[in-house]
């Protein structure tokens, strides 16, 4: 597996927020979202609140020195809170809110049938030994209450975790997107060609060219 | 293990040598320090370039006032050519100006990614400063280093002209619209030569005899107006490519694919008939191609507003947009057939 | 620097965002509608009152619903279109972001199930005035020919009550309401008109196309879509974006909002935002109206004829939930057939990681296509045929979320392993399939017990693969994986889930048995309630359906004014 670099040093796609390739609704619609703090959460209770906060850092880790880490578990608390749905839902599985309130107190069982304590007390190795039982469909507990706990898995947790994680400008940072586009979009779109205002990918030795220009994409 | 990027932007770990280390931009087409940018350099370059030329090209000889109080020097065969050669230099200024801002913005949009890519903006530059230079030289008689400008400035079009074809046919495709819309455009070098050519014409009329004058081997008047017709087509085609790109969606995209080839066919007629022959029709027709070609200037200066965001978005509409400075080679091209037919009519005129 | 009146309205990004909120609160309304062209502007509408009986009551306003809407108003029909979702100024309304665009998606809840229960929502469904076409990809491609008699000429799936040479005179016309940029010359099928705008130029996600299919000895061609590449009117280029499937907010987009309503709206039609129709009244067996829902509470809008253009899930359920004693098992369901045949199409697709920066968010998704396999029917060697249907496979440009939801559910990434890959983002190209599936009569929507929020039962979507479906996916990634390998990707994987589009669930025909409308779009059943969307479509065949629904209301426009009593 690769690991996960620096690859888009001095990249900020804030830095371009008050260009033209933000408008006036996108600059809202991100304003709130970075409002929202790791904390925040009004959909799931206390006792849940930790368990989501767990997977959300299984399925998306974070830095460990990054300052200001993407508040996954209160995106997704913000989501189901709102009552944001997917628009469909597989027979076997309840709504989205009751799915993940029924899937987490189910994860919470079989953490303790299994190793004798909490989801989010356990290590890194069980959390995700647990997870890839469910991501299999192994997990059977009744607290399951008859919902797969592989449709849990790639529905609820892969599909709001993700997404998640992905809608907010660190993650963009780190994949060296381009970001919110409107009314200036793009001109250079042949291979190996970025406009001034994308990110620049560090080459091997050549780390510092792509940061003096990732400073630039802000002008 | 760097770290990951941050919401605020922190350097890299390495950086961290010291104060006042100076980024080095090897990603740059030239080495260059952070602080001034490529294309701050490129120009500068070009400026000097043709500042360069300009002071090579000597101090002109004015025919001022002065000497015309006493004997006049000139006869009037030899105003006809020298005016007709400051209208051609006129010419190819405008043309190699069109070449010089066209080249320079697609280009840039091009990032410079072969270094060839700067050529003609300096070339352009370089035939600019000589062909102004000739613009405002009233005396008969050629300069060597004028000369080599303009020729450099016909050799860089053509070899400029291979490398588009090139580019063209290796996409994937090859020679189909597609890429000839939105490749190198095939056509644009051409216009350097054609400046080149204007320029050489220039010097070649100041050389000629006066009372015959003539370029290779055949009278100038009407060889220069058949090849400025020929060059007016060849101009057209290009337009008509590009606003065939643009679907026609404004009728006066239609006026630069229909007036000149009408103006062309004047030119031929004119080069048809004897000398000293009066050619008012032919030079409305070229008088209307160089106020069109202006006039297109405005014209795509209203696309460019119509992009998404307009001119506030100029950064993508400025090269996305209908290229501004590209109208402008058509009144070349008709400055030097209005050229052509003062050396026909035999008479300089004014507007 | 605009001249008033003749630029484009776009051009100003430092307007504010607007202070109502379209979501909750209908903008169609008080003689009045959103000037979808300008921030902040109105066009008058005329309106009607509930109890004035209106010739036509339309019940969506997406690419059958907006059309036909657009088409009957200036034959002079006076129309009312219902939509249940917002009415959207796209220039002050969308946000260059995915998760808030989501808005445009119809996500009340659906239950899907089957061997292969279908991704609903963002992926096939739209809920805003405009439809699906506010955030569709934009691929405008005409059926083969061959595909209006799939039966007869080639021995599957039922013939389309249509002849094709009359489909392509309303192709032509369709293209050119929606200035269609596409390719000088089109290297399949029989001549068409010259599209009407120039083909886009292509981003790198499209040249890997094009280097795949010529290394792999087919034609290939930039995509014909409905975005603009020149100016039109009020509407500006595109900008190259990216963010088409989220919704166009520069307008460039050719969508239904933009072309077809303003011409309704300007005919004198009345559109009605946020309002969601649950039944269809009938008496008689003739449709006398629509009970609607719309600002707080269900009212009941008079009208001669009714047209139905939900698409294939709401038509069906609409039709269904509209059942009466006189029509115990749904209107227009004598043939049993309303809610059957629910055809998607297949979505694979094959994704390879590039040395090249591809970069594929820029520009609309799908700017190169290959229609080979819609017009080979052999094949040979490794790529011989054994299945029926065909495909076309184009590249595409998914943004962040999309990307990782596909690398998470398909790739089965997550933890440090889906980071590091999404990493390589920029680096990543892929192809895919807009293929052919059979009609099945398993495949079916129905009405579960599950109610929605306007307290009406929620759609149940059934969804199985037949081994011709199978047959055609295997063929596909086979293909398109060594056309991305042969174009330089490397590890290189398959997606192999994903299907799109929704069509055939009140299919057309000659026969009432085996048909719910005929070919005007009239259902056999009541000869004033009529459907005009997706569902209609007997076959798929393997191209986006878009085109071709537009096609089809043209023509019913066309034949409604035809056979009108004078």
């Amino acid at each position: 597996m690769r690991p996960r670099q620096d690859l888009y040093p001095g990249y900020d796609v804030l830095a371009k927020r008050e260009s033209p390739s933000w408008n006036a609704k996108t600059r809202a619609v991100l304003d709130e979202r970075l409002a929202i703090g790791p904390e925040t959460h009004r959909f799931f209770d206390e006792a849940e609140w930790p368990t989501m906060k767990a997977i959300a850092t299984r399925i998306v880790p974070q830095p460990a020195d990054r300052t200001t880490p993407v508040p996954v578990a209160a995106l997704v608390d913000h989501k189901l809170a709102i009552g944001e749905h997917d628009g469909y839902r597989d027979a076997a599985m309840p709504d989205e809110r009751e799915a993940w309130r029924q899937g987490l107190r189910a994860l919470d069982a079989e953490a303790r049938a299994r190793f004798g304590s909490r989801f989010h007390q356990l290590g890194a190795w069980a959390q995700d030994q647990l997870l890839r039982l469910a991501e299999a469909g192994g997990l059977m507990d009744p607290a399951w209450q008859g919902m797969p706990s592989k449709l849990f898995f790639k529905h609820r947790i892969l599909g709001d975790v993700v997404k998640a994680y992905y809608a907010h400008p660190t993650a963009w940072n780190e994949i060296g997107w381009g970001g919110p586009a409107s009314p200036r979009g793009y001109v250079r779109m042949d291979f190996d060609r970025r406009d001034p205002w994308e990110a620049a990918e560090a080459k091997p030795g050549r780390e510092d060219e792509a940061y003096a220009e990732n400073l630039r994409v802000g002008d | 293990m760097p770290t990951l990027p941050d919401r605020a932007p922190c350097p890299p770990e390495r950086r961290h040598g010291g104060p006042g280390t100076i980024l080095k931009r090897r990603v740059a087409p030239v080495p260059v320090e952070a602080a001034v940018h490529p294309v701050v350099v490129l120009a500068a370059v070009a400026a000097g370039a043709g500042l360069l030329t300009w002071f090579a090209a000597g101090r002109s000889k004015r025919l001022g006032p002065a000497p015309s109080e006493g004997r006049r020097y000139a006869p009037r065969g030899s105003a006809v050519t020298a005016s007709a050669a400051q209208r051609l230099n006129h010419a190819s200024s405008m043309l190699a100006a069109s070449v010089l801002f066209d080249s320079g913005l697609e280009h840039y949009r091009g990032q410079f990614f072969n270094r060839a890519m700067y050529t003609p903006v300096i070339v352009s530059s370089v035939t600019l400063a000589s062909s102004l230079h000739g613009a405002g030289d009233t005396d008969p008689g050629s300069s060597q280093v004028r000369h080599a400008a303009q020729a450099l400035a016909g050799l860089t079009g053509l070899i400029g002209f291979c490398f588009h074809a090139y580019n063209v046919g290796k996409r994937e495709g090859g020679y189909s619209l597609q890429n000839l819309f939105y490749a190198a455009p095939i056509g644009a070098p051409m216009a350097l030569t054609l400046a080149g050519l204007l320029g050489l014409a220039a010097e070649r009329v100041r050389d000629a005899d006066p009372d015959k004058p003539r370029l290779g081997g055949w009278p100038a008047g009407r060889m220069l107006a058949l090849a400025t017709a020929g060059m007016l087509v060849g101009t057209t085609l290009e337009a008509g490519l590009l606003h065939f790109r643009g679907a026609f969606q404004n009728p006066a995209m239609l006026v630069p694919v229909t007036l000149p080839p009408l103006a062309a066919a004047l030119l031929v007629r004119a080069a048809g008939q004897p000398e000293g022959a009066s050619q008012v029709g032919a030079k409305w027709g070229m008088w209307a191609v160089s106020s069109m070609g202006v006039g297109g200037v405005a014209f795509h200066a209203y696309g460019v507003a119509r992009m998404m965001g307009g001119w506030d978005n100029w950064r993508q509409n400025l090269i996305d947009g209908p290229p501004l400075p590209a109208p402008p080679s058509f009144s070349g091209v008709a400055l030097g057939g209005l050229a052509a037919l003062e050396l026909i009519e035999r008479r300089r005129f004014r507007l | 620097m605009r001249i008033p009146g003749l630029g484009n309205a776009a051009d100003n990004p430092k307007h504010g965002t607007p202070g109502d909120d379209p979501e909750h609160h209908p903008r169609a309304r008080d003689g009045r509608a959103p000037n979808v062209m300008r921030i902040g502007d109105w066009v008058p509408m005329r309106q009607h009152r509930d109890e004035d009986e209106v010739d036509f009551a339309i019940v969506g306003t997406g690419a059958g619903g907006g059309t036909l809407a657009c088409r009957l108003a200036e034959y002079g029909f006076s129309v009312v279109a219902f939509d249940a979702g917002p009415y959207f100024r796209p220039l002050e309304d969308f946000a260059s972001d995915e998760s808030h665009q989501s808005k445009l998606y119809w996500t009340d809840e659906r239950i899907v199930d089957g061997e292969n229960p279908l991704q609903m929502g963002s992926n096939n469904s739209g809920k805003a005035v405009g439809g699906s076409t506010v955030h569709y990809a934009m691929v405008a491609l005409r059926f083969r020919p061959d595909w209006f008699k799939a039966r007869t000429l080639m021995g599957y799936g039922a013939d389309w009550p249509i002849d094709w040479r009359e489909m392509w005179h309303y192709y032509d016309q369709v293209e050119d309401d929606l200035k269609i940029s596409g390719p000088v010359t089109y290297p399949w099928g029989p001549h068409r008109r010259r599209y009407h705008r120039r083909a886009h130029e292509m981003n790198a996600a499209a040249k890997v196309l094009a280097r795949g299919a010529e290394a792999m000895g087919i034609y290939w061609t930039p995509t014909p879509l409905a975005t603009l590449s020149a100016p039109r009117g009020d509407a500006p280029p595109c900008v190259y974006r990216g963010f088409c499937t989220l919704g166009c907010s520069t307008n460039a987009k050719q969508s239904v909002l933009v072309t077809y309503l303003p011409r309704a709206l300007k005919a004198g039609a009345e559109i009605r935002d946020l309002a969601m129709v649950g039944r269809i009244e009938t008496r008689n067996a003739r449709a006398t109206g629509v009970h609607y829902h719309r600002e707080g509470r269900w009212r009941f809008q008079r009208a001669r004829n009714v047209v139905v253009a939900g698409y294939a899930i709401e038509t069906p359920r609409l039709l269904l939930m509209s059942a009466t004693p006189e029509f115990p098992d749904g209107l227009a369901n004598s043939s049993g057939l309303v809610g059957r045949n629910l055809t998607v199409q297949g979505n694979q697709a094959v994704w390879g990681v590039f040395d090249e920066e591809i970069r594929s968010y820029k520009g609309p998704p799908s700017l190169a296509i290959s229609e080979h396999w819609n017009y080979d029917d052999k094949g040979s060697g490794p790529f011989a045929k054994d299945f029926f249907g065909g495909y076309s496979y184009m590249s595409q440009g998914p943004l962040p979320q999309l990307w990782a939801s596909t690398q998470a559910s398909a790739h089965g990434l997550w933890g440090e392993a889906l980071v590091a890959e999404m990493q390589r983002y920029n680096h990543v190209a892929g192809l895919k399939v807009v293929s052919e599936y059979m009609p099945q009569e398993r495949n079916r929507v129905t009405l579960s017990d599950v109610k929605d929020r306007y307290g009406l039962p929620v759609a149940r979507i059934t969804y199985s693969w037949c081994d011709n479906d199978k047959a055609l996916n295997r063929h596909a990634l086979k293909f398109l994986r060594q056309a991305l390998e042969a174009a330089g990707g490397r590890e290189v994987w398959d997606q192999g889930d994903d299907t799109c589009h929704l069509n055939g669930t009140a299919r057309m025909g000659d026969d009432p048995s085996t048909s719910v409308v005929d070919a005007d779009c009239r259902s056999w059943d009541i000869p004033n309630l009529w459907v005009c969307d997706g569902s209609v479509f007997p076959t798929v065949g393997g191209v986006n359906p878009s085109l071709t629904i537009q096609a089809v209301a043209l023509r019913t426009a066309d034949r409604i004014f035809a056979t009108r009593r004078p």
